[in-house]
Order: structure tokens, then C-alpha cells, then sequence
């Protein structure tokens, strides 16, 4: 490309000009691919539990509602159900952070089956089954914190008015778009303290939600409507969906706060598309005589078009590629979620969500360029030409 | 270009008219008011003459330039260079009659301040087809012809003035045009540097046959070329031949 030299100059001609402009596009672009992502990992995630052919049973009341146990045995002897456990969560503070990490009451015996991609050694399960008040922690978590196998993991009871007082008996392992930050506890740990505790409102007895695995995927659906019809006319109906439909429900509650998000960052976008667009007319006016030598000498008001474009573009697409790039890679070197407080088991910035954001910048860069562009492609060689003589 | 539809009459040849203009006329339309800055204008020029246009300002003399060089349009009458009727080019095809055929001097120099004395030159250059060694080979030339090589690596700033015009004249003839037209081309230099330029375009009216169409207002400078006209409010009023004094232009 002969011109791109002569690009490339004029958009060193006004450094700090063009450093501005790359930064508030790189800067945004940066953030952009951290919302942008944590949206798309949510609906990856969603979508690949698929394979593991596991559904959720609520209570028809959703989230607020309780499941009684004794249904856990039920669901467990139906046709078609591998295995099931209750699911509950526990939300306790760990040295008194609140939300650490994500926390659930289990059946120790049927978890690992049920989750099977998660990975925990032959002997540690063993261990975890033998002690009640054991508990096994995710790969991640036992890092992040530095825990071993043995070591006390005391949790506050924050939702719940009781403490758990667990030790580590297993460390699990699992797929890299799994949560790896969670720690798992036997649920009647959790149920006999909350009936022997004396500020309890409840007896106890129910779990959060169920979870079971399936035998085959072709058997989920039925199941669902069957565990359903089953409890219809009981004090306490269930909702049952399969994980997928289950994550989908959760993404649907970030809904509203999704169209928010989109909005100001197209708004973002727009302001820079101004801003950018600016810089651009800005450092065309300075060279309004430079257009028309250009011109006289024989560019076609093509090429002249296609130079402010290309250099607007060129612009935008470094800042936005530091940004989106940038991002992937600290994403990608540095154990982002970590940092998140619990509120995010893994993150990552895909490479078609960083190309995606490069393609955006390429988008500002042009919409910011194209009336400039089209101003210089228009303008008059001769007034051009007088402005100086 | 003798196969142009636009081609106008007669087949070039060497000596013959390099400039035609029949009756141009311009006028500059503001609102309501036309402003007439040239009237009924009758010019022939030889292939190879050097031209010097004088006058008062406002005359009109840049605006004959333009309407020569292919930049501007007349109202009427016929603009015919080297065979080529320039009104009856669409806009795109204009352009690119102007890069093949005509040089631009400009007062000021008018040069790309970020691009190196080499960049400067090549410009032009970057709308043929020729291959990267040959474009270099060609901008080399030039440099050597205005008697800068060694300084191509220097950007415009770096330049004395009087150097930043001679990286201008050799951006104007790297393509090898066959006009040159110079819109007082030492108006902003001093007395020595004025004449350097002025042997320059000399050189390349006598060595390279160049047709030279040079505005100025100093008589000093005028006197370099072979043949002086001068233009008053749109008209002109003698066209003073400098043969008998010597002064040959390329058309002996
Ligand atoms: N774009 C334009 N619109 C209106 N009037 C114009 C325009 N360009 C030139 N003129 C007028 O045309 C006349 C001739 O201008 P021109 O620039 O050709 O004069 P000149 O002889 O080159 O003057 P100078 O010696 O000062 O350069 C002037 O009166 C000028 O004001
Ligand atoms: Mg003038």
C-alpha cells in the first residue's frame, strides 16, 4: 500500500491529538469487551451445560420458595433420574467478606455424579462422604486462598442464623467454563444446625432447589412436565426446567440490566464517533491548503476521500485494538475473576468478542472520517489554493 | 491521446500550438453579482516558449493560470492545451489530465511538511504505475536536476527557502510533464535564491523543452522568459516578445 506512508505521517503530524483520540477509544473499547463479555459468557456457559442432561427442580414460588426434601428421594426413584441432589444456598461470610465465593449445601453421595465433568480424587470423596462437616472447594478457590486438604473453612452464616464450621476434604478440578471457585458442603450439616438453632423460623427440611441428572437428553422434558403434574395439586408446587432453561431464567432477570448496559455504551459510542470526528475535522482544517495541492497535483477526489478514511480508521482501529486486544490479554495472563469477589467463578475475552470490538472501532473510525472525508473530497482546489497566495 | 474522443482538431506537432485560448472568459459569480475577472481572451503559446505574465493585482493573472493549468473552469470560450480541450474533460478525467501533463510552482512552495524532500517528490509519482525502484529512480532525477541530492532525507522545515521551492520544482517535473506553471514562484525569496530559481526554470525551458507559464511581479524575473504579456482587469494589453532581445525561447 504506497499511501499508507504518507497516512501513517499524517497521523503522527499532531501526536498528542492523535494519542488523545486513540486513548478514549482504546479506554472504552476496554470496557466495552468486559461488559461485552461478561454478557456472553453468561449465555455460553448457559448453553453448554446442555450435555450434562441435568434439570433443576424449583419451588413454583421460584427463588423465595423451599423444596421439601423428602422430594429429593422421590425424584431420585423416578424413571429415567440417574441420581439427584438438594442444591441450597448458603451465602456466608468467610473473615468477614461478604460473598466471597459461592457456597451449597449437597448430597455428598450423588453430587459427583451428578456433576461429573468436576473431577475431585477417589480418596478425597471418600473422606468428604466420611465427615459430616466436611467439605470440598474448587481448584481456583483453594489458590485464591491458599487452602489445603484439612484445613478449617469456617463460614458465617449471613442469610442463614447459624456458622458452619467445615474443613477441606477435597479439592476438585473441573473445565475451564466451570465454576472452579465454589465449595460444597453436606446439606444436613446445614439442616441440623438450622433445626437445633433456636432463632430459626424454620424446622428445617427443605432445600433450595433439586438438582438431578437424567439418563438421556430426550428424557429431560418429560421429566420436567412429569416432576411438575406430580406436585401440582401439593401446599408446595414445583417449577422444573432443565440447567439450560434454568441459566436462561437467570439471564433473563439481568435483562433490564442488559438494555441499560447497551444503551450507554451505544451512546458511548456515539459520543465518540463525535469526538473522533472532531480530531478528524479538526486537523483537516489545518490542512486545507496541503488537500488542494494534493488535488492540483492530480489526486482524484476519490483518493483523497479514501486517505481521510483510511487515516480516521487507522486511528480508531489502533486505539480500539489496544483496547480490545489489551484486554483479552490481561484477561488471558491475569486470573481476572479472582479479583471479582465471588461474583464471577471464571472470565475470560473471547477472540470473537475482541475481534468484534476491533470491528467497532473500525466502525467509529469510519463514521467519524466520513464527513471530513467527504468535506475534503468536495472542497475546491482553487479557494484551497488562495488561502495562502 | 490521439484517439480521444475530446481530441480537438488538428493533429499535434512538434512546434506547434502548445496553448490555445479563443475568446475564454471567466466570471465569479457571488449571490446576485458576477464578477468578471477575464474578458474575450485570445492567447496562443508555443510548445517550448517561456511565458511571463505581469500585472496588477487582482488583474485576473492567477485566474489565467488555473484556467491553463486545468484547475478552473471558463465561463466561455475555448481552453486548448497541447491539443486537449479542457472544457469538454468531465471532472475525474481533468484530474487526471493534470497529473500526467502539467508541473505546479507555487509561491509558497505549498509542500507536505511531514513528508521527507524524497516523500515531497515521489507524491505524483504514487498515481502511476511505476514500480517502487522506479519511482525512486525517477525522484533521484529530479532531485539531481534542481541540484538537491544528498538532501532528500530533509523535511521541508529543514530547508531554506529558497531549497523547499527547488524540492517543489522537482516535485513538478518528476512525472515529466510538458507544462510548467509557476504562480510566482520567487515572490517569497530573497534576491540570490530568487535568481537560482529563476536559472532553474530557465534549464528546464532550454535542456528539456518545457512550456513555462509563469506568473510574476517582478520585472527582473519576467525579463528571464522569452516573451512578457501583461493583463489588465481581465484584459491584455501587449504581449512584448523578447526574441529580438535575445532572450530565445525553445521556439527558434
Ligand atoms: N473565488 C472567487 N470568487 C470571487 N472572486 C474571485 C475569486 N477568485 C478571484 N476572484 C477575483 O478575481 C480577480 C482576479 O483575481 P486573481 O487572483 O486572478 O488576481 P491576480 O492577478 O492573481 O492578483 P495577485 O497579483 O494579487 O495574485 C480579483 O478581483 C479577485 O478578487
Ligand atoms: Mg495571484
Amino acid at each position: 500500500m504506497k499511501y499508507f506512508h504518507y497516512i501513517f505521517r499524517n497521523v503522527r503530524r499532531n501526536p498528542v491529538r492523535t494519542l488523545l483520540t486513540v486513548s478514549s477509544l482504546a479506554i472504552t473499547l476496554f470496557l466495552t469487551m468486559i461488559l461485552v463479555s461478561f454478557f456472553s459468557i453468561n449465555s455460553e456457559v448457559t448453553s453448554s451445560v446442555r450435555i450434562y442432561n441435568r434439570i433443576v427442580v424449583l419451588s413454583s414460588q421460584g427463588f423465595a420458595g423451599r423444596v421439601p426434601i423428602a422430594r429429593n428421594k422421590e425424584i431420585a426413584a423416578m424413571d429415567g433420574i440417574l441420581a439427584s441432589t438438594p442444591f441450597s444456598w448458603f451465602g456466608g461470610k468467610y473473615n468477614n467478606e461478604t460473598m466471597p465465593f459461592a457456597q451449597f449445601g449437597i448430597d455428598p453421595d450423588t453430587f459427583f455424579t451428578i456433576y461429573d465433568e468436576l473431577i475431585v480424587p477417589t480418596d478425597q470423596l471418600k473422606e468428604f462422604k466420611g465427615d459430616k462437616t466436611g467439605c470440598v472447594i474448587g481448584k481456583k478457590l483453594a489458590e485464591d486462598r491458599g487452602l489445603k486438604v484439612g484445613d478449617p473453612l469456617p463460614l458465617k452464616g449471613d442469610i442463614y442464623p447459624v456458622d458452619l464450621n467445615l474443613t477441606v476434604r477435597g479439592i476438585y478440578d473441573g473445565p475451564t467454563n466451570r465454576d472452579r471457585r465454589m465449595c460444597v458442603f453436606n446439606w444436613e450439616y446445614l439442616d441440623e444446625l438450622i433445626k437445633n438453632s433456636p432463632q430459626s423460623r424454620t424446622n428445617g427440611g427443605n432445600a433450595g432447589c433439586i438438582v438431578a441428572k437424567c439418563k438421556s437428553a430426550d428424557a429431560m422434558v418429560p421429566l420436567c412436565h412429569k416432576i411438575d403434574a406430580e406436585y401440582h395439586s401439593s401446599d408446595t408446587p414445583t417449577l422444573t426446567q432443565t440447567e439450560e432453561a434454568f441459566g436462561k431464567m437467570f439471564g433473563e432477570m439481568m435483562k433490564g440490566l442488559r438494555w441499560v448496559i447497551t444503551m450507554i455504551s451505544l451512546v458511548v459510542v456515539v459520543a465518540l464517533v463525535f469526538v473522533a470526528g472532531n480530531a478528524m475535522a479538526m486537523s483537516l482544517r489545518e490542512r486545507t491548503t496541503e488537500i488542494a495541492v494534493l488535488k492540483a497535483i492530480g489526486f482524484g477526489n476519490s483518493l483523497v476521500l479514501f486517505l481521510v478514511l483510511a487515516e480516521a480508521m487507522f486511528v480508531a482501529g489502533v486505539g480500539g485494538g489496544l483496547g480490545a486486544f489489551g484486554c483479552k490479554l490481561l484477561c488471558d495472563t491475569v486470573d481476572v475473576a479472582r479479583y471479582s469477589a465471588g461474583f464471577l467463578p471464571f472470565f475470560y475475552v473471547s477472540l470473537a468478542n475482541a475481534t468484534m470490538g476491533l470491528v467497532l472501532a473500525l466502525l467509529i473510525g469510519f463514521f467519524s472520517g466520513i464527513i471530513p472525508a467527504v468535506l475534503a473530497a468536495q472542497s475546491s482546489v482553487i479557494n484551497g489554493l488562495r488561502k495562502v497566495v | 491521446m490521439s484517439h480521444d474522443p475530446e481530441f480537438d482538431g488538428a493533429p499535434r506537432e512538434k512546434g506547434s500550438q502548445s496553448i490555445v485560448l479563443r475568446g475564454v472568459s471567466k466570471e465569479y459569480r457571488r449571490d446576485e453579482f458576477r464578477i468578471p475577472v477575464l474578458q474575450s481572451l485570445d492567447l496562443s503559446v508555443e510548445e517550448g516558449e517561456f511565458l511571463a505574465l505581469m500585472g496588477p493585482s487582482g488583474s485576473g493573472k492567477t485566474t489565467l493560470l488555473n484556467l491553463i493549468a486545468g484547475l478552473d473552469r471558463a465561463t466561455s470560450g475555448d481552453v486548448i492545451i497541447h491539443g486537449q480541450n479542457l472544457g469538454r474533460l468531465p471532472e475525474t478525467r481533468l484530474t487526471r489530465w493534470r497529473a500526467d501533463n502539467v508541473g505546479f510552482i507555487f509561491q509558497l512552495y505549498n509542500l507536505i511538511p511531514v513528508l521527507t524532500a524524497f516523500e515531497n517528490v515521489e507524491l505524483p509519482l504514487l498515481l502511476t504505475n511505476l514500480s517502487k525502484s522506479r519511482r525512486r529512480e525517477n525522484v533521484m532525477t529530479a532531485l539531481r536536476v534542481v541540484g538537491l541530492q544528498g538532501r532528500e532525507h530533509h523535511y521541508p522545515r529543514q530547508l531554506s527557502g529558497g531549497q523547499e521551492q527547488r524540492v517543489a520544482i522537482a516535485r513538478a517535473i518528476v512525472t515529466d510533464p510538458y507544462l510548467l506553471v509557476a504562480d510566482e514562484p520567487t515572490g517569497d525569496l530573497d534576491r540570490t535564491s530568487a535568481g537560482e530559481i529563476l536559472d532553474l526554470l530557465e534549464q528546464l525551458n532550454r535542456e528539456f523543452r518545457k512550456t513555462i507559464v509563469m506568473v510574476t511581479h517582478d520585472p527582473l524575473a519576467a525579463q528571464r522568459a522569452g516573451r512578457i504579456l501583461h493583463l489588465d482587469k481581465g484584459r491584455l494589453v501587449d504581449d512584448v516578445s523578447q526574441e529580438s532581445q535575445g532572450r530565445i525561447g525553445a521556439a527558434s
